[in-house]
């Protein structure tokens, strides 16, 4: 039995200084919040990871992460 | 960050109820000879021998989460490195004082769990977080752990005065020597923590709870408290204009029976600062129990409960406990940073009549689950019970009208 992964962003909020990077590679699952902060608006799908994994590497902060739940 | 009074300052003075367990005989006094002259000498149980006892009393964390200590202990064993026990008594809810009563009247109830448990575990170092803004503790557990003599080297540790200096990583950075302050956990302390080890982490009262298990076993345990919950709580009751009293209470204690008369019928916050709101109504038909309580959506928390006085009201109480939360961010976590001030002032808006309550619940759902820790969590947790259990009192404030008749200011 084979069960797809879920694939979630999550903010390392202390070292998140709201550059706001990520919202800009992907303005689908990020939004910004009025301070600048991301909020993480879903799960990412299958075709959105690549812009996922793009929005985790530019972050000047390296405050982006991918975690996948099997 | 500018510091704002708790409304409920840090005690200077507290008074501990005797108690049927770990309270009992207090008047004996914190010393290890008078701790081995009721207890004896401590015997160690081998890891699943102590993990039946754990289990079998069902012992949850008394720090808040009520997370099961058999499952922490279980995860913490299962590395391929000695794992390092710490014992949070940092205490720095200022609603609390529990940890503070335990450090002073049952030192070693608090060291002889970590010992017991340490040994089971073969560790060889445990670390004992103190809190900054309570020096008579400090002095009381360096007193204590100069008594005695383990296996187990003691480490002590003192933290911040700040509210989330207790947070399970902000007590990790300070044993590491880094600013006592929230970061992102990655995983469970109990698998990843001091030095990248697994780490068994637990407040004071856990472990004294775990020490006195181990002390008198299984069947003396389970002698008080209810079937489903064996042994016991520690509360902290507070009031006012009164010294916080601590008290033990058996599980499944009528909360008629744990209150004194005289606060029947009020209006009380359970669980802290980051805790609950519940009127006479609520709290007369529960128990003292960390299930029951769980399941009528009023968690225990670490057991601190503030009993307003009937000219209180719980929309201004709500606004200064807000504030100064909002002050006590270690403001490293944006939302945090930002969100907190900006909900402490919409919900001064409320109290004064300035503003309607919309702006509250938008700020709190912007802030609610984006943090390190669970700062922002348990705030939004506690302007959401007063929205919901104090519904006419909300509204009444924003036409200007207080139901309870408090004169501003506090």
């Amino acid at each position: 039995m084979s069960r797809r992964r879920v694939h979630q962003l999550k903010v390392d909020w202390p070292n998140c200084t709201g550059r706001g990077v990520c919202h800009g590679v992907l303005p689908e699952l990020i939004d910004l919040d009025p301070w600048g902060y991301p909020i993480i608006t879903g799960p990412v799908t299958e075709e959105l990871l690549p812009l996922a994994r793009e929005a985790v590497r530019m972050c000047p902060q390296l405050a982006l992460r991918l975690t996948s739940t099997p | 960050m500018n510091a704002v009074a708790s409304p409920i300052p840090v005690p200077v003075q507290i008074e501990v109820q005797p108690g049927p367990g770990l309270l009992a005989d207090v008047g004996s006094g914190p010393s290890l000879a008078a701790h081995r002259s009721r207890y004896g000498v401590l015997s160690t149980p081998d890891l699943s021998a102590l993990l039946s006892l754990i289990e079998g009393a069902g012992i949850r964390g008394r720090g808040g989460a009520a997370f099961p200590f058999a499952t922490k202990l279980r995860l913490s064993a299962s590395g391929r490195v000695r794992p390092y026990l710490v014992i949070n008594l940092s205490e720095s809810e200022p609603a609390s004082a529990k940890d503070a009563a335990l450090a002073l009247t049952r030192p070693h109830l608090v060291l002889d769990g970590a010992a017991a448990t340490a040994a089971a575990l073969g560790a060889k170092e445990a670390h004992l977080a103190l809190p900054g803004k309570r020096p008579e503790v400090v002095t009381a557990v360096r007193r204590a752990v100069a008594e005695r003599e383990d296996r187990v080297r003691w480490v002590t540790h003192v933290g911040d005065a700040r509210f989330v200096a207790g947070q399970s990583r902000a007590v990790l950075e300070l044993l590491a020597g880094r600013p006592n302050k929230p970061v992102t956990a990655w995983d469970p302390e109990a698998k990843s923590g001091h030095k990248g080890r697994p780490t068994l982490l637990s407040n004071a009262e856990t472990w004294a709870q775990v020490g006195r298990l181990v002390l008198v076993g299984a069947q003396a345990y389970a002698a008080t408290g209810s079937g489903g919950e064996p042994g016991t709580t520690l509360l902290t009751l507070n009031r006012t204009g009164t010294v916080p009293r601590v008290i033990e209470v058996a599980f499944g204690t009528p909360w008629s029976a744990a209150l004194p008369p005289a606060w029947h019928g009020g209006r009380y916050l359970i669980g802290g600062f980051h805790g609950v709101w519940a009127d006479w109504t609520m709290l007369d038909s529960l128990r003292v129990s960390a299930n029951d309580m769980r399941a009528a959506n009023l968690p225990l928390g670490a057991g601190a409960v503030w009993a307003l006085h009937e000219d209180q009201c719980p929309v201004v109480a709500t606004s200064e406990v807000v504030g100064y939360l909002a002050a006590e961010s270690s403001g490293r976590c944006g939302p945090c940073l930002n969100g907190l001030p900006a909900l402490a002032a919409a919900l001064h808006g409320v109290r004064t009549g300035a503003a309607g309550p919309t702006e509250v619940g938008r700020l709190a759902r912007l802030v609610a689950g984006r943090g390190a820790c669970a700062h922002p969590d348990g705030t939004v947790r506690l302007v959401d019970s007063l929205f919901r259990t104090f519904a006419a009192e909300v509204h009444a404030h924003t036409s200007r009208v207080c139901l309870v008749g408090q004169r501003e200011p506090v």
